[in-house]
């Protein structure tokens, strides 16, 4: 059976107890949807430059295959509507209609942010293999309104390395919620980018300050290189 | 219905009846002198800024009529609701349950636990106590929103990037309008609060609005409205 740590990272030895064994690790990959990194997608046909939402596409591409390598479950979120949009907050729509990007409207690769369309797929270097969890989220937090605590403590998992996009808002979101949850959390510097950088870095100093708060910050590298069999 | 109209990124409109103040975390141990955030090196006086707009506009809403929800954080005596990687992370001076100057640190019915006297709950106001940094997770606060029929969200407390933050999170994935009064929430850290309030408003208000707390007061009615007769 394979451990992980002590891995490198900030503000601590990740994690918490030293080590953990693989299967109680989950690797999460949030929101690597089209519509936020693909070419094509909306993000990219607002005009946006999507190479801050791709940088951890390759970094990503490569833990995943290590994490599978080990057995690791992998859960893969996306955030969408159903196609009658009864899962959408009013002030939701609002907004996004507000900054010409109208969920359920049509978009560049189908109705923006609707379960089943194209550009609400996870683009090919991350997409999930048959048999991977894969989550489906109304919101910017993975844990509201979905199965994940279930799936996760159904499996035993105690820890989580996070991965996805936006750094800030929905990567940032649910690890929030899974530190309440008493999810002992690692979020990877070269794993995750966000629209704007200064958001980045600041979303990932908040995560170090006071010991730690929610959890630590790390690299793929650090991970794999913390990696026993 | 009232607007704050130099509210960021657009005007902000609410329902008085529909609306509640929630003040979160005004806690002994965060913001007292010689209190458990002041023994960790942290400068109390950054958080201490947000006590005088924060009691006066306390006093304005709850003349308009608006209810009050208050928020602690803190742990059962025998902290069996503190997650082992909240309780033993990392290598602090003093943990959750220690004695501290105010008593046990974090622990429910302890002095430095209890909100400070000059934004004490008033006798029917709701106080909300959560194990973590969201005010959703683990509380009844959705249900009693719901009860309530709320649908936006003035709020205020500390601190800014963390419980404030956290708890706007959850409040915005469920559907509620938030407005952050940026001069009644408070950081240590001068940087994260700016990074705070503006990562609420950016994207188009992706988490909600922020606003000063006298132009919400400016927009309240002086007293409750009473029902017209027929």
């Amino acid at each position: 059976m394979a451990r992980i740590g002590p891995v490198t990272a900030n503000p601590y030895p990740w994690p918490y107890d030293g080590a953990v064994d693989t299967t109680r690790t989950a690797l999460l990959c949030i929101d690597w949807q089209t519509d936020f990194c693909g070419p094509g997608g909306y993000v990219d046909a607002m005009g946006y430059d999507i190479s801050l939402t791709r940088s951890g596409l390759p970094a990503t591409a490569r833990l995943l295959a290590h994490a599978r390598s080990l057995g690791m479950l992998v859960v893969h979120t996306r955030e969408g509507h159903d196609p009658d949009l009864a899962d959408l907050p009013p002030n939701k729509r609002w907004r996004s209609a507000r900054i010409g990007a109208e969920i359920g409207g049509a978009g560049p690769c189908g109705r923006i942010l609707v379960r089943g369309e194209p550009g609400w797929e996870i683009v090919p270097e991350v997409a999930p293999t048959p048999g991977e969890v894969v989550v489906d989220k109304p919101g910017k937090g993975a844990f509201y309104a979905t199965n994940l605590d279930l799936v996760l403590r159904t499996r035993g998992i105690t820890h989580l390395i996070l991965t996805g996009i936006t750094t800030d808002v929905c990567v940032h979101t649910t690890m929030r919620e899974a530190n309440d949850r008493g999810y002992e959390c690692l979020i990877l510097a070269d794993c995750t980018g966000a629209t704007d950088k200064g958001n980045h870095d600041a979303a990932l100093h908040m995560v170090t300050m006071q010991g730690g708060v929610f959890g630590c910050v790390a690299t793929s590298d650090d991970v794999i290189a913390a990696t026993a069999r | 219905m009232p607007t704050v109209a130099a509210a960021r990124p657009t005007p902000y409109t609410f329902d008085i009846a529909t609306t509640v103040l929630l003040v979160i975390d005004m806690q002994r141990d965060f913001l007292e002198p010689g209190g458990f955030g002041e023994s960790l090196g942290n400068d109390v006086g950054q958080l201490r800024r947000t006590i005088a707009p924060l009691a006066a506009l306390l006093a304005g809403v709850r003349a308009a009529g608006l209810t009050v929800v208050h928020t602690r954080e803190g742990h059962l005596p025998d902290l069996s609701d503190c997650p082992p990687a909240k309780l033993h992370r990392g290598a602090p001076s003093k943990r959750i349950g220690d004695p501290g100057p105010n008593g046990r640190i974090l622990v429910r019915g302890e002095y430095g636990h209890d909100i400070v006297d000059e934004l004490a709950p008033l006798p029917g106001e709701p106080v909300v106590d959560k194990p973590g940094k969201g005010a959703f997770y683990a509380t009844g606060l959705d249900a009693l929103l719901a009860e309530r029929g709320v649908r936006s969200l003035l709020v205020t407390g500390v601190t800014t990037e963390v419980c404030v933050h956290t708890t706007v999170r959850e409040a915005n994935d469920r559907g509620y309008e938030c407005l952050v009064l940026a001069d009644c929430v408070g950081s240590y850290f001068p940087e994260f609060q700016r990074v705070g309030l503006d990562m609420i408003a950016a994207q188009g208000g992706i988490f909600g609005w922020v606003a000063e707390s006298t132009e919400v007061l400016a927009v309240l009615p002086s007293t409750t409205m009473s029902q017209p007769s027929s």
